[in-house]
């Protein structure tokens, strides 16, 4: 990394901004909880004890216990796992999707880029998160009772070993990449006319090789501040859709999940709610920071 | 501009339509149908049934008859209150929503936008930095952590509000802070960035230099200009405050269409939620249009060819 690229020139601004590194830090800390879950939690996630039904704060249970006597702190870092995939899946495949429709919707132009885009624009007024309640509430009853071996007992298989997070994926996947897919194409449109696109047309480079050489290195930058800043939503909306009971499975430690069971014992256990909440709230204002600090390297013009 | 204002509004037509389609699709694409959910019937039992909620018709003529009926405000029967019609349920629930749902709307922008002045004018000051970090912590804040958060503050603990239910003004307070507080922030940040790049503009600069003073500078040239792209954000806000009222309508116990959403969810009542997601959806496809249409018509720079 040389000390005028401008990969160097964004890391050093983005690494002048202390809520940004601060974020990074958290979001380091849960990506280690996540993956070293079975080793670094002192119990399994759905092993409770009657004996510690609510049970406050204490030596042997550092945030307590829920009202099935199962490990607060346990439960949380198994929860950073369902958290996680779902903003690393979700964003990874809007991110996908988008950036391939817009440059083939910019790239193509005419009258395949007009279909494209009249599509997005169809697509874009469905309100997103009635679209994903919908889906899921398609998947959980058409997908309960599937034969195994088809198709559709496969792709149920395959949700159940995740706990139920596949469905959610697959739900925030499908809607969020329109706006990836918007910005990819005007992005297109623009670095397409370009005198160094013009040139290496002229030297004879096929679309392909002009996507791969130098569309996508001049797009993908906003692409992914725009999946950065997108994140939180992501998380947000499994937190959702769990919270009314159309998320992750139980016993599958979702935060959502837990915040509504700590949201009933509330009156008498706050520590129930408290726990499950702070960690839903600071993993999301890390990935804000994050993402700000990613937009304000990326586009100087939007620094405070 | 016309020409953008009409292309827009033709656009809501196939929206709308895809949004039907797509929502009565998904509900009746679910296997066995609603009643095979309870325990085995005798399929003559299941074949009377079918005929009187008409699923036995073709695909087709079941989307016409829905549609049909939905314009004429006819929703057709719930399936788990065999007594009551998705009319009766809406006619009941819908006030308490359209309450909420507006207060919230309307503070969020109201004190959103103050706040966001307050922090541009004072721009890099401790007033800024304060309420900027609020507006952090508030876009990052769930309903479902704000909720229960404000219920045990000012509820169980200062026992200032009542903890949840509906009827009194001072029921509204709590749930109504819940909606908002998210889109506070989000207007806040919103706006102090939109005038922070006007305050750079010439004509500010200029109306600086023939004498205006500074407030007069703010109201007259600043807010003007800066508050048009904010609108951008009210139709954002408006369908977060809308989808947002399905949990806190269950956290605080609001007799609402939120909650009977929810209810209606776990209990697989397909028409209720089909109908409920459409009104939700056309709530917030006209909301959007109109905040489009009057971008247009209020921002002159803005030429749509």
């Amino acid at each position: 990394m040389s000390r005028d690229s401008i990969r160097y020139k964004t890391w050093k601004r983005f690494s002048r901004n202390r809520a940004a590194l601060l974020g990074l830090l958290i979001l380091a800390i849960l990506a280690i909880l996540a993956i070293g879950a079975p080793w670094i939690a002192p119990y399994h996630y759905a092993d409770g004890d009657v004996r510690y039904n609510f049970a406050p704060p204490s030596k042997e249970h550092w945030l307590g216990c829920d009202y099935m006597g199962r490990d607060i702190l346990s439960r949380l870092i198994y929860g950073t796992r369902v958290s996680l995939t779902i903003a690393f899946v979700s964003a990874i495949t809007s991110f996908l999707i988008g950036i391939s429709y817009g440059i083939v919707s910019g790239y193509c132009g005419g009258a395949i880029d007009n279909l494209m885009m009249r599509f997005v624009d169809i697509a874009w007024g469905f309100p997103t998160l009635l679209l994903i309640i919908l889906m899921m509430v398609f998947f959980k009853s058409s997908f309960a009772r599937v034969t195994p071996g088809t198709f559709a007992g496969t792709l149920s298989a395959i949700d159940r070993a995740l706990g139920g997070m596949f469905f959610i994926c697959i739900g925030i996947g499908l809607t969020a990449w329109l706006m990836i897919a918007r910005l990819a194409r005007g992005m297109t449109l623009a670095v397409r006319e370009r005198d160094f696109v013009e040139a290496s047309r002229a030297c004879g480079a096929t679309g392909m090789y002009i996507i791969r050489k130098h569309l996508l290195p001049n797009i993908i930058g906003p692409c992914i501040v725009q999946v950065t800043l997108q994140i939180p939503t992501f998380i947000l909306y499994e937190a959702f859709l769990s919270f009314i009971g159309l998320g992750v499975d139980p016993p599958t430690p979702s935060w959502g999940m837990m915040i509504n069971e700590g949201y009933i014992a509330m009156r008498s256990y706050i520590h129930v709610f408290l726990a499950p909440a702070l960690a839903l709230s600071i993993t999301i204002l890390a990935f804000n920071f994050v993402g700000d600090g990613l937009r304000d390297a990326l586009d100087p013009r939007w620094q405070r | 501009m016309w020409s953008y204002i009409i292309r827009r509004l033709l656009l809501t037509i196939p929206v709308i339509f895809v949004v039907s389609s797509v929502t009565f699709l998904l509900m009746h694409a679910i296997p066995g149908g609603p009643f095979s959910e309870e325990k085995a019937l005798p399929p003559e039992i299941i074949k009377n049934l079918e005929k009187k909620y008409h699923l036995d018709d073709p695909l087709w003529k079941q989307y016409i008859d829905y549609m049909w009926g939905f314009i004429r405000f006819d929703f057709g029967p719930s399936i788990t209150y065999k007594t009551r019609t998705v009319n009766d349920i809406l006619a009941q629930q819908w006030p308490p929503t359209a309450i909420l749902g507006s207060i919230s709307f309307f503070f969020a922008i109201l004190v959103g936008v103050v706040l966001g002045v307050i922090s541009a004018v004072h721009a890099n000051t401790l007033i800024d930095y304060i309420c900027m970090t609020v507006a952090v912590i508030g876009v990052s804040m769930p309903n479902i952590v704000i909720g229960p958060l404000l219920i045990w503050i000012f509820a169980l603990n200062l026992k200032w509000l009542p903890v949840a239910r509906w009827g009194t003004p001072a029921h509204v307070v709590l749930p109504a802070l819940t909606l908002s507080a998210p889109y506070i922030a989000r207007f806040a940040r919103f706006t102090r960035a939109a005038i922070l790049e006007v305050l750079n503009e010439e004509y500010v600069r200029t109306a600086r230099a023939k004498g205006l003073s500074e407030r007069l500078t703010i109201i007259r040239h600043v807010l003007r200009n800066a508050l048009i792209p904010v609108i951008t954000v009210a139709g954002p806000a408006f369908a977060g405050i809308i989808t947002g009222s399905m949990v806190v309508e269950q956290i605080f116990a609001i007799p609402g269409i939120g909650k009977y959403y929810v209810t209606s969810v776990n209990n697989r009542d397909y028409p209720v939620i089909m109908t409920f997601t459409l009104i939700f959806a056309f709530c917030i496809i006209i909301m959007n249009l109109l905040v489009d249409i009057l971008y247009a018509i209020l921002d002159p720079r803005i030429r749509y060819t």
